[in-house]
């Protein structure tokens, strides 16, 4: 691991959290007061960063499954920090969709007093809890050897911390190796029907909303499963080149793999963005050309043009051609995709909710919040601010102290 | 006197309808509307009522009038919608809540649970109509003065008015800003809490053009039967299956 990058970014993050703070501190204590958005355009900026994060986890989810189901050994050094960042997602995720309800405080109960199963949101609950268990055990199985063997190594509160982890135990033999791997393999296994549902329950989440026409398509879930796989692949990319070490050039090999696998799925990504931009326009449906247009002509074009097709797309796909073979090129390349991401989930958030669905209401009964122009305010942006250092100090902290990343040892052998 | 018949007044037949639902089995009851665009004049009574019998803050509006324009020039017309829930009776708000919040009711009317309402807006996405809206919290008398040694400064308008719940769904609420509605959902409920005493919606008590009709489309004797039963009847969106109560007349 690259310790250096460790102080300053604990930094960036300790900044974040306390200047995020002050518009944590507004939501919490005025509700939603102070968002921007309003009754039709209900979700905003916290929905496109929930998605966002959804990407990045679906990635890091893709890698465990690499690694531990179908046992490839090129990804196996990547193995525990991707179940980690899966954990990490999953929180900013939670985080996200918990301050962006009215009453917070009853999405705590009343989802077991009270779930509709015709719902998939209730669904959506289920399965993120479903996968935040599999992959808190699966990150721990994975590094409970290492933490049980650390524990008499560490000092002070770390070693507290490795104590409390190891639950009193203080030796690791072959055996525990052998059942933490049969449990690791078991978890993965259970891991794929619920990982996969879960993304697709997100797409289908929006596919079902028949007033939608932007998202009420087929189309939808397969998009969402490729962005995510996209944005989370080019996050766990980005991350290999940072965090693995290129002893016998083990990290060159792995970024050339996920480079080519990076291509391809921008590519395909592409195809199916120009095919919904291509299918929309010829329906000539008033209101589908119109959320189109808030995409491609709109008040926020250069978001659609610039962030996500130039940034986003362009200059990935030269680097990612013509200069794969170089790891800090395919590096750079996948940054600049899973940064500009967020820009892809705003635009496909905000442009349906931005078109009046009955004629006339625009010219009634005027209110900020009964308007379509919606664009984030200081509040928005300051609790984002947070969440995002809130996950990446968890990020920093975790691959730091716990032994969440090993050069050495890989997948199974992470353990032993 | 007059040369001209006595005509009954259809407030007066809609109360004897409603009356005589009341009367009847509660389990036959499923209330209905209908309203004739014929006989609107867009005078926006109805929104303001409404407004006003359930304490709406701002922001949130079950039954604005929209105006649209009709034709292209030099044909051109110009018609008002008043636009309440359209109470589905295949609802696509009540499907997506994740915790039963919102639900049809054994009159056919969607209600929300004040108290069950977590706020994901879910349903606020679903509705075709946009008749539902989130309560953030606003207050009308937000940023007006306190005017001190003043009868009328902030904090008395507010406790005079804004601060004090609306009967809504029958129920007491607490003052505002100190939980529900603050952070749900909110829309047209068909006034259950008038209906309960006998009363007739605000807002088809308000119209002053008698556009809006009310009754139990259930009871073959009722106005609204008879109304929803005319070759000039259409639902709004009815390509979408929703098949809502609320009717409009051509």
């Amino acid at each position: 691991m690259q310790y250096r990058l460790f102080p300053a970014l604990s930094i960036v993050a300790i900044v974040g959290l306390a200047v995020g703070s002050y518009g944590m501190f507004d939501r919490l204590v005025n509700g939603l007061n102070p968002v921007a958005f309003g009754s039709y355009v209900p979700w905003g900026l916290w929905v496109a960063f929930y998605l966002f994060f959804l990407g990045l986890s679906a990635g890091a989810f893709l890698v465990t499954l690499l690694t531990y189901l179908l046992g490839i050994k090129a990804f196996q050094s990547i193995g525990p920090l991707s179940a980690f960042m899966v954990l990490v997602c999953l929180l900013c995720e939670a985080l996200f969709i918990l301050l962006d309800l009215g009453s917070m405080h009853r999405a705590f109960y009343q989802f077991f007093l009270t779930p509709s199963f015709s719902s998939l949101l209730t669904w959506m609950f289920v399965l993120f809890n479903l996968m935040g268990l599999i992959y808190t055990l699966k990150t721990y199985f994975l590094v409970r050897g290492d933490i049980i063997q650390g524990a008499s190594k560490q000092k002070g509160l770390l070693k507290s911390i490795y104590q409390l982890l190891s639950f009193g135990r203080s030796d690791y033999d072959e055996a525990m190796r052998a059942a933490d791997e049969h449990r690791v393999h078991r978890l993965a296994w259970l891991s794929l029907p619920v990982g996969l549902l879960f993304y697709a329950t997100n797409g289908a989440f929006f596919a079902i909303l028949i007033n939608r026409p932007i998202w009420n398509s087929a189309l939808t879930p397969l998009l969402f499963v490729v962005a995510a796989l996209l944005s989370g692949g080019a996050l766990v990319t980005f991350l290999t080149y940072v965090y693995v070490q290129n002893s016998q050039g083990l990290r060159d090999t792995l970024l050339k793999y996920l480079g080519r696998s990076i291509l391809f799925l921008l590519c395909l990504f592409l195809v199916l963005e120009a095919m919904q931009f291509f299918v929309g326009y010829q329906t000539g449906r008033t209101d589908i050309v119109t959320s189109l247009n808030h995409i491609t002509v709109g008040p926020h074009w250069w978001i659609f043009w610039v962030v996500h097709l130039v940034i986003g797309c362009l200059i990935p796909l030269v680097l990612l051609t013509f200069r794969q073979k170089s790891s800090a090129a395919v590096a750079t390349a996948c940054f600049l995709i899973f940064v500009t991401f967020v820009a892809v989930r705003y635009n496909f958030i905000i442009p349906d909710l931005a078109v009046y669905k009955l004629e006339g209401l625009e010219f009634v009964f005027r209110h900020a919040r009964l308007s379509t122009d919606y664009v984030p305010n200081l509040n928005e942006w300051l609790v984002t601010v947070w969440v995002i250092s809130a996950g990446l100090l968890a990020f920093l902290l975790g691959t730091r102290y716990l032994p969440i990343v090993n050069d050495k040892l890989g997948g199974m052998d992470h353990a032993s | 006197m007059s040369r001209f018949l006595a005509v009954e007044d259809q407030l007066v037949r809609m109360q004897r309808d409603l009356n005589r639902a009341l009367d009847g089995d509660p389990q036959n009851i499923k209330w209905g509307m209908v309203i004739d665009l014929a006989k609107c004049v867009g005078c926006h009574a109805c929104t303001v009522a409404c407004v006003a019998e359930n304490k709406l803050p701002p922001g949130v509006v079950y039954r604005p009038v929209l105006e649209q324009e009709t034709g292209t020039y030099p044909a051109v017309g110009r018609k008002f919608v008043p636009r309440p829930c359209l109470h589905c009776q295949n609802p696509p708000c009540t499907k997506v809540c994740p915790v039963t919040a919102t639900y049809k009711n054994e009159v056919g009317a969607i209600i929300v649970d004040y108290n069950r309402c977590i706020g994901c807006r879910y349903c606020l996405v679903a509705c075709p109509y946009s008749a539902r809206t989130s309560d953030f919290g606003d207050w009308y008398t937000r940023g007006t003065t306190e005017g001190q040694g003043v009868v009328q400064g902030q904090k008395v308008a507010a406790e005079g008015y804004e601060a004090n719940p609306s009967a809504e769904y029958g129920k007491k609420w607490p003052k505002r800003g100190k939980g529900s509605p603050v952070g749900n959902a909110r829309k047209c409920h068909f006034c259950l809490h008038r209906l309960a005493v006998r009363m007739l919606p605000a807002c088809v008590t308000t119209c002053i053009g008698r556009a809006t009709i009310f009754g139990d489309r259930n009871d073959p004797k009722s106005l609204v039967f008879e109304m929803i039963a005319s070759a000039r009847a259409y639902q709004l969106k009815a390509e979408l299956g929703t098949n809502p109560a609320v009717y409009y007349l051509a």
